[in-house]
């Protein structure tokens, strides 16, 4: 006996392997409610669904229009109002904000073309007084080396006089000794100042 | 069809003999056909018909909302071709 | 190996012992939808509407939006909105009707029967043809059984088809739409249980028989998952119906072009 037997409200679900397809399988237990089983259609309405059914849905649908949906809906509808109230005065707050924002920047903008004015007038001036300087130090340096070049040309001048002094004085004691006459200091002149040109 | 139905009778006369199991046994090949055939048609409606929704909105993307709901209200009514198939499989063969 | 397997008669898979002479299963889940459709929006209006939704309200508010959003924007527009209550309430109530096919214990789709989807398909027969002789007086008569542009010739073919499809073939679809996958559904799930019941308890020599059990338990699994959307996309359906044809009837046969008449046309 191959079969598993189920019962489902009486019924009974077979499940019979092949070796025994003839053996009968218990079906006593249907014949109880069997009447029961097959007297309403599938698809006939029965009476006591429908009304049930019907009457709860109508109360629901009744419950939906007069309470239910109203309340839901007004506090949808104030939560929304004030999201967009809260919005709105946001939006106006942030407008607020950039223009506060703008005002600042404008500040800003005032006073940093103020401080680089002031910059640039110190500057300015430093810079003049830089160029007075060093104007000052470069005319006195011109005087200082004028007065060194003055000194050094004098001195040269001295020095000249001096080497031609002792120049003439030699060429004249040479001459002497060579003619055994002292050259004129004319003579002397001219040929020292040749020597001393070359 | 009445070759299967005939080879029914015999097995049933070979068996238990009973008129009522043959008529059973019609009925729910008959049932069985009759789900079977009316499921074809709409198979080939809804298959086109979603097709062609997804077309519509793999091409404009921004419409797709309206796709959506014309074209469950065309699969609705294309399935109740299959359906009152399956409520005559229901009537005849269960 | 496998030769027989027997299915239960559809009334055993359908119907319980009825808890009261008057009262059964299906009546308890509709009774139960009605209520916890009631206390989970009643919750949802007591709890302070200023802050952000979360828990009950958040689930309220969120299925208020999509019936507004989408289903009564997108069929009716704008001046479909005073119908949202009505509509809600059938979207809440078939979903919760549906839903039980999946929860363990009821496993029972009140839907599933005839009884709830006639009445509520007879509802909304009433309702759009009432809003039609509201809004167009007798005139909706016309406008139903004529198109706009219908050719002379072809006016009672054409009355004939538009008034079966309208008044006769509407609640009909409706109805069976609605019952008929819920009821394939739940066939579809008792099948696979009791196929799975079957593997596992068979008394076989094939050893291999009782684990393949495992197969038709992945099925179950698989279309348990699956009826989760079909309990919600039916419900989806019957209310997107029900606002097409609202508004329908009260904007008379003009652009609206949702409309069964070739189906009714191929029945």
């Amino acid at each position: 006996m191959h079969h598993a037997v189920i019962h489902l409200h009486g019924t009974t679900v077979r499940l019979v392997s092949s070796e025994d397809a003839t053996t009968t399988a218990a079906t006593g237990e249907a014949s109880t409610e069997s009447q029961d089983l097959s007297k309403p259609g599938p698809i006939v309405p029965e009476l006591k669904e429908l009304y049930w059914g019907g009457g709860s849905f109508v109360v629901f649908a009744l419950l939906m229009r007069v309470v239910l949906y109203p309340k839901l809906k007004k506090g949808m509808k104030a939560r929304y109002e004030g999201i967009r109230t809260a919005h709105e005065s946001a939006d106006a707050e942030r407008a607020s904000a950039r223009a506060e924002v703008a005002d600042y920047e404008q500040q800003l903008a005032g006073i940093k073309s103020e401080a680089a004015r002031k910059v640039d007038v110190a500057r300015a001036a430093v810079e003049a007084e830089r160029a007075d300087a060093i104007a000052k130090l470069n005319a006195r340096l011109g005087e200082q080396r004028a007065a060194a070049k003055a000194e050094v040309e004098a001195a040269r001048a001295a020095a000249q006089s001096q080497i031609r002094d002792a120049v003439s004085d030699v060429a004249g004691r040479a001459g002497e000794l060579a003619t055994g006459k002292r050259p004129s200091a004319d003579v002397l002149n001219r040929v020292v100042n040749e020597v001393m040109a070359k | 069809m009445e070759a299967v139905s005939r080879l029914i009778m015999q097995a049933t006369e070979t068996g238990a003999a009973d008129a009522t199991a043959a008529k059973k046994a019609n009925a729910a090949i008959g049932a069985g056909f009759a789900y079977g055939i009316a499921a074809i048609g709409p198979g080939i409606g809804i298959g086109y018909l979603v097709g062609k929704s997804v077309e519509a909105m793999a091409r404009q993307p921004e419409s797709a909302g309206m796709v959506r709901t014309t074209m469950f209200l065309g699969i609705a009514f294309t399935e109740a071709l299959a359906l009152i198939g399956f409520v005559v499989f229901i009537l005849i063969g269960l | 190996m496998l030769a027989a397997f027997e299915f239960p008669k559809i009334n055993a898979i359908l119907r319980w012992k009825d808890l009261f002479s008057s009262f059964n299963k299906i009546s308890l889940i509709a009774v139960a939808a009605a209520l916890i459709g009631t206390i989970v929006f009643l919750l949802a209006g007591r709890k302070n509407a200023n802050e952000a939704p979360k828990g009950v309200r958040n689930l309220a508010e969120a299925t208020v939006e999509f019936v507004e959003d989408g289903i009564v924007m997108q069929t009716m527009g704008e001046k479909g909105l005073g119908w949202t209550p009505f509509l809600l309430s059938l979207f809440v109530f078939i979903y919760l009707c549906n839903v039980p096919g999946i929860i363990p214990i009821l496993q029972m789709p009140a839907t599933a029967r005839m009884a709830i989807p006639m009445f509520l398909s007879l509802i909304v027969w009433v309702v759009y043809n009432g809003v039609g002789f509201k809004h167009q007086g007798l005139g909706y008569i016309g406008h139903t059984i004529w198109p706009p542009g219908v050719p002379a010739a072809l006016k009672p073919l054409v009355g004939v088809i538009e008034f079966i499809s309208n008044i006769i073939v509407r609640p009909f679809s409706l109805t069976v739409r609605l019952f008929a996958n819920m009821l394939a559904g739940h066939i579809l799930l008792v099948t696979f249980a009791l196929l799975t019941e079957a593997l596992v308890k068979a008394e076989t020599k094939v050893y291999m028989l009782k684990p393949m059990a495992i197969l038709p338990f992945f099925m179950l699994v698989f279309l348990t998952a699956f009826e989760v959307l079909v309990a919600f996309l039916q419900a989806y359906i019957f209310t997107i119906l029900t606002a097409v044809y609202i508004s329908g009837a009260m904007e008379g046969h003009g652009d609206h072009d949702h409309d069964d008449a070739h189906a009714a046309a191929s029945h």
